[in-house]
C-alpha cells in the first residue's frame, strides 16, 4: 500500500516536471503567428485607415497596434498604385487613392509574391496583413509616410 | 505697390520650396536595417525592410524614419520582447528616427559613378530619448542610382533599455552594431 503511494507521487512529479519543461520548450521556440491564417481583425479602405491616422495618429495607434507587436490583422481594399521589390525580394504593393496623401504599403512574402506579381496599376484590389505602422506628415523627411502592412497576402482582386 | 512686393515674395518662395524639393532630395523606400548584439551565450540578428529615407545632395542631410514594430527576428518570444514595455514599447513609440549629415561631403561626386567613404554625424532618438551617433560607411553611385551603406554601436542603456535579470541581462549586449543600406532614387 504505502508502496502504490510512493509511487503515484514520483509519477505525479515527473508528470510536473516533464510539463513545465515542455511549456519552457513550446515558450522559447513558439512559432511566429501564422498572419494568413489568424482571424481578421478590421476590414477596411485605404482612404479610410489613412484619414484615420491623418485625423488623430495616436488614438489610430490605441486601436490598432498590439503591446508585443502582433497588432491588428487588417483586411485593406483599395486601388493598386505602385508595384516595387525590397532588398529582400518581397514585393511591395501600394494601395493608394491618387487624391490621398498617403496610402498603405503592404509587403508581401517569399510564399505570397507569386501573387503581387499578377496586380495591375490602377486594379482594386482587398490585401490582408498585420499593421506595423500608421501614416502621418514626417516634418524631418518632409513627407506623407504611408501605413504599413507585412507578410501581405491578396484575399479578393475581383 | 506693397502688393506687388508681397505677391513677388510669395512666387519666389514657392519657387524656389519647388525648386528644392523637385531637384535635390532622393527618397529611399527600399532600405534594410539590421541590429545584431553579440555576447558569448548567444548572437541575436534582427532584420527591418520597412524603413524610409531621404537624402539631400546638396546639404548632405539624411533622415531614416525606422518603423520599429517591422524588427523581425527568428525566435517569436524574442520578437515578443523586443515590443513590450520592458524593451521597446513600440505600442507607445512605433518610430524611431536618425538625423545626420554626411560630414566629408566633398569627397562624394554624387554624378560620377564610385565608391566613396562617407562619415556622419547625427543624432538618434529612440523612446523619446535623442542622443548623438556617428556612423561610418560608403555611398556607391551607379547609372544614377544612390546606394548608402553605414555601421553604427549603441549602447543600450543610452535609451533606457536595461535589463536587471533573467536571460535578457546575459544575452543581449550591452552594446549593439546596427548596419544599413539604402537604396535611393529621386523623388
Amino acid at each position: 500500500m504505502k508502496k502504490t503511494v510512493k509511487r503515484n507521487l514520483i509519477i505525479v512529479f515527473a508528470i510536473i516536471i516533464l510539463g513545465t519543461i515542455a511549456i519552457v520548450f513550446y515558450l522559447f521556440n513558439m512559432p511566429h503567428r501564422d498572419v494568413q491564417a489568424t482571424k481578421t481583425d478590421f476590414s477596411l479602405s485605404s482612404s479610410s485607415v489613412v484619414a484615420e491616422y491623418l485625423a488623430n495618429a495616436e488614438a489610430a495607434n490605441q486601436k490598432y497596434l498590439e503591446e508585443e507587436g502582433n497588432s491588428k490583422i487588417l483586411a485593406i481594399t483599395g486601388n493598386v498604385y505602385s508595384i516595387s521589390e525590397d532588398l529582400k525580394n518581397q514585393k511591395v504593393v501600394l494601395l493608394k487613392d491618387s487624391t490621398d496623401k498617403a496610402g498603405v504599403s503592404c509587403t508581401f512574402t517569399s510564399e505570397t509574391n507569386a501573387h503581387a506579381s499578377q496586380l495591375a496599376i490602377g486594379q482594386k484590389v482587398t490585401i490582408k496583413g498585420v499593421i506595423r505602422a500608421g501614416a502621418g506628415y514626417d516634418a524631418d523627411l518632409d513627407l506623407y509616410e504611408n501605413v504599413i502592412m507585412e507578410k501581405c497576402d491578396i484575399i479578393n482582386n475581383n | 505697390m506693397k502688393k506687388i512686393i508681397v505677391i513677388t515674395l510669395a512666387i519666389s518662395a514657392l519657387a524656389t520650396m519647388a525648386f528644392k524639393s523637385a531637384t535635390t532630395k532622393l527618397v529611399s523606400n527600399n532600405a534594410h536595417i539590421n541590429f545584431f548584439s553579440h555576447t558569448a551565450l548567444e548572437d541575436i540578428s534582427s532584420n527591418n525592410y520597412k524603413v524610409v529615407s531621404t537624402l539631400d545632395q546638396p546639404t548632405g542631410d539624411v533622415v531614416f524614419s525606422v518603423p520599429m514594430q517591422s524588427f523581425e527576428f527568428e525566435k517569436a518570444l524574442m520578437q515578443k520582447h523586443f515590443n513590450s514595455k520592458d524593451f521597446l514599447d513600440t505600442k507607445k513609440y512605433p518610430k524611431a528616427k536618425y538625423i545626420g549629415k554626411i560630414s566629408n561631403l566633398s569627397d562624394i561626386n554624387f554624378a560620377k559613378d564610385g565608391t566613396y567613404k562617407a562619415n556622419a554625424t547625427g543624432e538618434l532618438t529612440i523612446k523619446d530619448v535623442t542622443k548623438p551617433v556617428t556612423a561610418t560607411g560608403s555611398i556607391t553611385v551607379l547609372n544614377g542610382k544612390i546606394t548608402l551603406n553605414s555601421k553604427m554601436n549603441l549602447t543600450l542603456a543610452d535609451y533606457n533599455i536595461t535589463f536587471s535579470k533573467g536571460k535578457p541581462s546575459t544575452n543581449v549586449a550591452k552594446e549593439v552594431t546596427i548596419t544599413t543600406e539604402a537604396v535611393y532614387l529621386p523623388q
